[in-house]
C-alpha cells in the first residue's frame, strides 16, 4: 500500500487510487487542516488590512491638511516678499549726482534677512544703512519694516549717526528681544568730504590710492544690549571707493570648505578701484561665483564712489 | 472585584514575554509600541494581571476587528513556546498538549492569586478516537487568545493535520476538534 507522504512527494495523482482507507482519511484531514489555516490567516490579514486601510485614509487626510497649510505658508511668503521688495529703497536722483552707486543684493530664500536703505538726515545729508537681520522668512520682513520705520522717525529728531543708531537700538531693544532677533548695522552719513559711520557687525572698507581702510566694527548689533555706540569719521574724497557688505559673500565657501574671505574681496576692490563701480561690482560677483560651491546666505554688496565735480 | 493589591492575580513574566514577542513577530505593533511592550519585562518576575491587560489594550486600541488577531497571537505564542522554548521537551504529540495545558504545569502555572480571580482551565471531555475535547475555562484571559493557544499547542508537534477550537456556544466552553 502506498503511503500518503510518498505520493505527495512524487506528485503523481494517479497513485491516489492505491491509498488505503486510513491514508485517504488522513488526506481528507490534511486538506481540511490547510483550508482551516487559510481561513484563519485570511481573517488575520483582513483584520490587519482594514486597519491599514484606515491608517492610509488618515494619512491621506493629513497630507491634504499639510498641503493646505503649505499653501497658506506659500501665500504668506509671497506677501512678505512683496512687502520686502517694497521696503527696499528707490534711489535719490540727487544722490546719484554726487555718488556713483552699484548694488548687488541676492536673497537666499523668498524672504531674506539682508536689508539696505537710503536716507536723508534732517539737515539734508545722504545716509545709507545696511543691516543683516537674523533669520529669514516672514519674521525678517516684519523686522525690516519695523527698523525702517524706526530709522525714519529717529532721523527727524537727531542728526549724528551715533545718536541715530543709539536711539533706534534703544527703541527696538524690547521688541527684538521679545522676538529673539537682532541685526548687524552699518550706518554711514555722507558729508562734504568725509563720511561718519557706526558699524556693529557689518563690513565696510574705504579704498583710496591703493590703500584699504577697514571699518572699525566693534559696536554692538541692534537688539542685543543697551550700550553707547562709537562714531568714526573718515575722509571721503572724489575718486574714493566705499564698499559696504554683509557676511554672506565673505563667508561663502568653496568645495574645500575655505571661506571666500574679506581679504580676497578687499584686494579685488583695491586692484580695480579706478574702474566704473558697475564693472567693479561685476568683477567681485563673478569672482565670488567662481569660488563658491553654493550660496548659503543672503548677499549684499554696495559700492559707492564720490564723483569728481 | 479586586479588593486590594494583595488580591490582584499575578501573571508570570514568561507569559508576558511570549505575548509581546508574538506581537512583534506578527508585525502587529511597531516602533514605540514595541518599546512599550518590552519595557522592564523580566521573564523571571511576576506581574500584576493589569499589566497583562495593558498589553492586550495596546493591540485592541490599534485594530478594529481584533478576534482574528487574538487567535493568531495565541497560535504564535505556543509556536514560539514549542520551537524556541521548553515545549518540545514537555509535549511529544499534539493531543498531549491538552493534558499539559489543563494540568498543574499548564496555564494555571503562569497565573496565581485568589482562586475566584485566577479561575480554572479544566479538561471536561477528551476522546482521542473521535478527535474531540472540551475545556471549561474561567480564567481572566481572553477566550480567543486561549483558542489560539490550544490550536498552536496542538499543531506544534506536527503529528496532527487538522485542529480547530471554537466557543460558539457557551463562551467558556472551548470545543476542540483534532485529527
Amino acid at each position: 500500500m502506498a503511503r500518503l507522504e510518498d505520493i505527495l512527494e512524487q506528485g503523481d495523482v494517479n497513485e491516489v487510487h492505491s491509498l488505503a482507507r486510513v491514508e485517504l482519511e488522513r488526506l481528507f484531514w490534511k486538506y481540511k487542516g490547510l483550508r482551516k489555516q487559510v481561513e484563519r490567516d485570511t481573517a488575520f490579514w483582513q483584520a490587519t488590512n482594514d486597519t491599514l486601510k484606515n491608517a492610509y485614509e488618515k494619512l491621506d487626510e493629513q497630507e491634504r491638511e499639510l498641503a493646505r497649510a503649505y499653501q497658506t505658508i506659500r501665500q504668506d511668503l509671497e506677501i512678505a516678499q512683496q512687502v520686502q521688495h517694497a521696503l527696499l529703497p528707490e534711489q535719490f536722483p540727487d544722490m546719484l549726482a554726487q555718488l556713483e552707486l552699484a548694488v548687488y543684493h541676492k536673497q537666499l530664500t523668498e524672504v531674506g534677512g539682508d536689508y539696505y536703505d537710503f536716507f536723508r538726515t534732517r539737515a539734508g545729508a545722504y545716509a545709507i544703512g545696511l543691516f543683516d537681520i537674523s533669520g529669514h522668512g516672514v519674521s525678517a520682513a516684519l523686522i525690516m519694516a519695523f527698523l525702517k520705520a524706526q530709522f525714519m522717525q529717529t532721523m527727524e529728531q537727531v542728526e549724528r549717526p551715533k545718536d541715530i543708531v543709539e536711539r533706534v537700538n534703544a527703541a527696538s531693544l524690547d521688541f527684538l528681544r521679545e522676538v529673539r532677533r537682532y541685526a548687524t548695522v552699518n550706518f554711514v552719513v555722507f558729508a562734504e568730504q568725509s563720511i561718519r559711520y557706526v558699524c556693529g557687525g557689518g563690513y565696510g572698507v574705504l579704498v583710496r590710492g591703493g590703500e584699504i581702510h577697514n571699518f572699525s566694527k566693534g559696536d554692538p548689533y541692534i537688539g542685543l544690549r543697551r550700550r553707547p555706540y562709537t562714531e568714526f569719521e573718515l575722509s571721503f574724497y572724489a575718486g574714493d571707493l566705499l564698499a559696504l557688505y554683509t557676511d554672506g559673500m565673505v563667508e561663502g565657501q568653496n568645495a574645500a570648505g575655505e571661506d571666500y574671505g574679506s581679504r580676497r574681496l578687499n584686494n579685488l576692490l583695491s586692484t580695480h578701484a579706478a574702474e566704473p563701480v558697475d564693472d567693479i561690482l561685476r568683477r567681485c560677483v563673478d569672482d565670488y561665483r567662481e569660488f563658491r560651491r553654493s550660496d548659503s546666505d543672503d548677499i549684499t554688496l554696495i559700492l559707492l564712489r564720490r564723483r569728481v565735480v | 472585584m479586586i479588593a486590594s493589591a494583595d488580591d490582584e492575580p499575578m501573571v508570570h513574566g514568561t507569559l508576558m514575554a511570549g505575548f509581546a514577542q508574538a506581537c512583534i513577530n506578527l508585525n502587529i505593533v511597531a516602533g514605540r509600541q514595541v518599546n512599550e511592550l518590552l519595557r522592564d519585562l523580566d521573564v523571571g518576575q511576576w506581574y500584576p494581571l493589569r499589566r497583562w491587560f495593558q498589553l492586550e489594550q495596546l493591540i485592541g486600541a490599534t485594530y478594529q476587528h481584533i478576534d482574528p488577531i487574538r487567535l493568531k497571537l495565541g497560535i504564535e505564542m505556543m509556536t514560539l513556546w514549542y520551537h524556541r522554548g521548553p515545549g518540545r521537551e514537555v509535549v511529544r504529540r499534539g493531543a498531549d498538549f491538552l493534558h499539559f495545558q489543563t494540568g498543574s504545569t499548564g496555564i494555571v502555572s503562569v497565573i496565581r492569586g485568589p482562586q475566584g480571580l485566577v479561575g480554572s482551565f479544566d479538561l471536561r471531555e477528551f476522546d482521542a478516537e473521535a478527535g474531540r475535547a472540551v475545556i471549561h475555562s474561567t480564567t481572566p484571559f481572553h477566550r480567543k487568545i486561549e483558542c489560539g493557544v490550544l490550536i498552536g499547542g496542538l499543531l506544534a508537534p506536527g503529528d496532527l493535520d487538522y485542529v480547530d477550537v471554537h466557543n460558539d456556544g457557551d463562551p467558556n466552553l472551548l470545543v476542540v476538534e483534532f485529527h
